[in-house]
């Protein structure tokens, strides 16, 4: 940390702190220093940016900007901030994206919703936005949208035109001579999932993709400022409903901070319980839309078959199979009752029944290793500059896992150990899957035994204290928040004013979002065939992609 | 004569594919209700990847903006005749995303479903209570709403 703070002695700086265990917040004077910082970071091993948060004070007249500076090796983490004016002429920065290719997305997110505009980057068109939001910024505090809604059907007009134009435009600019097509895949395509990768391809080989997202856009990050503290979690677990738990504690943690509260034990090992059948839930879903992808639907069958009897364990606990609102600030939303956890033991006892028979056919599956073994291969370096994290950065073999870094919820008090390949190609991701689903088996084994011991033992009363009691309103403040999401890391920085009944700022960054990023990369100079093994093998979910 | 029009109808209902478009978190459970435990291949259900061999397409819930001249466009795409399945509060009127602006709020007044399917999500048995549905609506000779009307016939896409 010391010499980090070296590096900010050399600049004007409003203040500078340490921040829970390995972040260093500061507060930069003038913007016009970002850049500078920046590169010394870069220098010093702070090789990724995880995300950047700009949170409109329209009171003040600034946006301040947000940016979290991390490293991947050493776990030393920076948090730096500096304002910027708002009004929309003056509302510029130095891009970073020429030194973190991480941020290219990142900064043209923050360019759509707030206007920021980012001073040479490559490429800062609109992402994610439907095209009637083009240019109006819509997250801005003094955007209006009930006035923009009242233009509905002109909207849905302005929308279907401009994809039209822009089909026609492409379709132009292409050289008569040349047999170079333009093919749509997805959002129809069974493996895409609503996304629509524009594949610049000559034949069957791929001379470019432009991934075209934002088709499951629901603006989660403004429906929550719409809602109190407690009704923001169903718009938090719609990140992505294929492991929403961790999300909910993400967010649960984030407001615990700025409350001030500290849940019971309990509550920190159910949320460990719940989280990892959440994991176990959506790796399943993972490995199974892998193997989709090659053409065998087995896999998923099976593992479909496995996920009921964890889903089996939701339903008890919470009465939702998927959708369980389980967990809120202060704890989680339920006590838990014996025959809950016989239902839990039920799914463990299947899942090692079935998990010999799994490795033998899927994992060490002969074919499966020719077709995915030299497939999207992914460097440790690349990892580093993307900013990729969970599955995908652990098979390149990058140890990085927040459960270990910055434990939080009560996974400092298990036993747990970086899981991680080699190779960093679509196979090893594929096994990836599987060792984690065998990783987060042991946890559960682990909590449901020190649960069980501790209620024996009379320490855990499971009907009572599941939760403590949340004052409505919060105090000014602001806390980041990181969990281990079944899919990489899930960063939210939380905002709250004076008295807030609502979050007036929450920023979510879900690791979809730079995985998508990746596609290009790992996919030109490959064929067609190869688009949805390689787009299966990033665990792409695209309900955190759009937010 | 009557008899043979039965026979269509009958053989029609009894082999109902969907196409494979999903949109939003209901996908999920449509997912489940395909999967071993529920298996509505029993029932002749059948994702198919294209929207030329389909017969029902299911609304997964959230319809985005950006997303619903996609989705009318693989309506268009498919032979008569077709039938909607509406699954989730999102597509009734826009379920937990209802202040959220991004979202399409009235998807079923715009593309009329033949049946809607409460929950959020539905839970698979309800997905297949109300593929059944379709199915005795088939047999019944019933024409899909849409057929009947929608603003989608008045939109561009």
């Amino acid at each position: 940390m010391d010499d980090l703070k070296n590096i900010f002695s050399l600049f004007d700086t409003e203040y500078i702190t340490e921040y829970k265990t390995s972040w260093l917040k500061v507060k930069l004077s003038f913007s016009s220093n970002l850049l500078d910082v920046a590169q010394m970071l870069q220098k010093n091993g702070l090789r990724t940016i995880s995300t950047i948060s700009p949170t409109d004070f329209i009171d003040e007249n600034k946006i301040e900007m947000n940016y979290f500076f991390e490293d991947l090796v050493t776990k030393r983490n920076c948090w730096l901030k500096c304002d910027i004016p708002r009004e929309l002429k003056h509302c510029k920065i130095e891009s970073l994206s020429n030194l973190f290719k991480g941020a290219l997305w990142h900064e043209r997110e923050a360019y759509s919703m707030f206007g920021v505009k980012f001073l040479n980057h490559p490429d800062l068109r609109p992402i994610i936005l439907s095209q009637d939001y083009y240019n109006k910024f819509p997250f801005r505090k003094d955007f209006d949208w009930q006035e923009h809604e009242k233009n509905s059907v002109e909207n849905m007009n302005l929308i279907v035109e401009s994809f039209q134009e822009e089909e026609h435009l492409s379709e132009n600019k292409l050289d008569p001579n040349s047999s170079e097509m333009i093919l749509n895949w997805g959002p129809t395509h069974p493996a895409s999932g609503p996304i629509r990768l524009k594949v610049h391809c000559d034949g069957e080989d791929i001379l470019g993709i432009d991934p075209d997202i934002g088709f499951v856009w629901r603006a989660l990050e403004h429906l929550v400022t719409q809602k109190d503290f407690v009704g923001a979690i169903v718009a938090v677990e719609r990140l992505c409903f294929m492991d929403n738990i961790n999300s909910m504690v993400c967010y649960a943690q984030a407001v615990e901070e700025i409350a001030e509260i500290e849940i019971t034990e309990f509550a920190k090992w159910m949320r460990v319980l719940l989280g990892e059948v959440g994991r176990i839930s959506s790796h399943m879903m993972g490995m199974g839309g892998f193997y989709n992808a090659m053409g065998l639907h087995t896999v998923a069958m099976w593992n479909m078959d496995m996920r009921e009897l964890f889903l089996d364990f939701l339903e008890s606990y919470s009465g939702a199979r998927i959708a369980t609102a389980s967990v809120e600030a202060g704890g989680v939303r339920y006590g838990l009752a014996p025959e809950m956890l016989e239902e839990l033991q039920k799914a463990l006892d299947k899942f090692d029944a079935t998990k010999e028979d799994i490795k033998n056919i899927f994992i060490n599956n002969p074919t499966m290793k020719m077709r995915a073994a030299k497939l999207g291969i992914l460097t440790q370096d690349e990892v580093q500059e993307y900013a990729l994290c969970g599955v995908v950065a652990r098979a390149s073999g990058v140890k990085t896992d927040i459960r270990i870094d910055e434990p939080y919820a009560a996974y400092d008090q298990i036993e747990l150990e970086y899981v991680t390949q080699k190779g960093g190609s679509a196979k090893d991701r594929l096994f990836q899957l599987f060792e984690e689903i065998e990783q987060s088996v042991s946890i559960i084994k682990q909590a449901k035994k020190h649960i069980e011991q501790k209620i024996e033992e009379g320490e855990f009363n499971p009907t009572k204290d599941y939760m403590v009691k949340m004052p409505k309103k919060l105090p000014k403040g602001e806390a980041i928040a990181r969990v281990e999401w079944a899919r990489g890391e899930v960063l939210m920085h939380l905002v709250t004013q004076e008295k807030a009944k609502s979050p007036y700022r929450l920023k979510m960054k879900a690791p979809s979002f730079n995985h998508t990023m990746m596609v290009e990369h790992l996919l030109k100079g490959e064929t067609l065939s190869d688009i949805p093994l390689v787009f299966g093998s990033l665990y792409i979910c695209q309900g955190d992609l759009d937010r | 004569m009557l008899k043979i029009f039965d026979f269509f109808a009958h053989s029609k209902s009894e082999s109902v594919w969907m196409a494979h478009f999903c949109t939003g978190c209901c996908s999920l459970e449509m997912a489940a209700a395909m999967g071993p435990r529920y298996d509505w291949e029993r029932y002749g259900y059948l994702p198919t990847p294209s929207p030329r061999q389909a017969d029902v397409l299911v609304i997964t819930g959230l319809i985005t903006k950006k997303v619903l001249p996609a989705l009318l466009r693989t309506y268009q795409q498919m032979p008569e005749p077709k039938y909607v399945l509406a699954l989730g509060a999102c597509s009734f009127d826009g379920g937990p995303y209802n202040d959220s602006l991004a979202v399409v709020k009235n998807p079923t007044e715009i593309l009329p479903a033949d049946v809607f399917v409460a929950g959020c999500p539905p839970t698979p048995e309800a997905i297949i209570s109300g593929l059944e549905q379709i199915k005795q609506k088939i047999k019944d000779g019933i024409p899909s709403a849409a057929s009947e009307g929608g603003l989608y016939k008045e939109m561009k896409f």
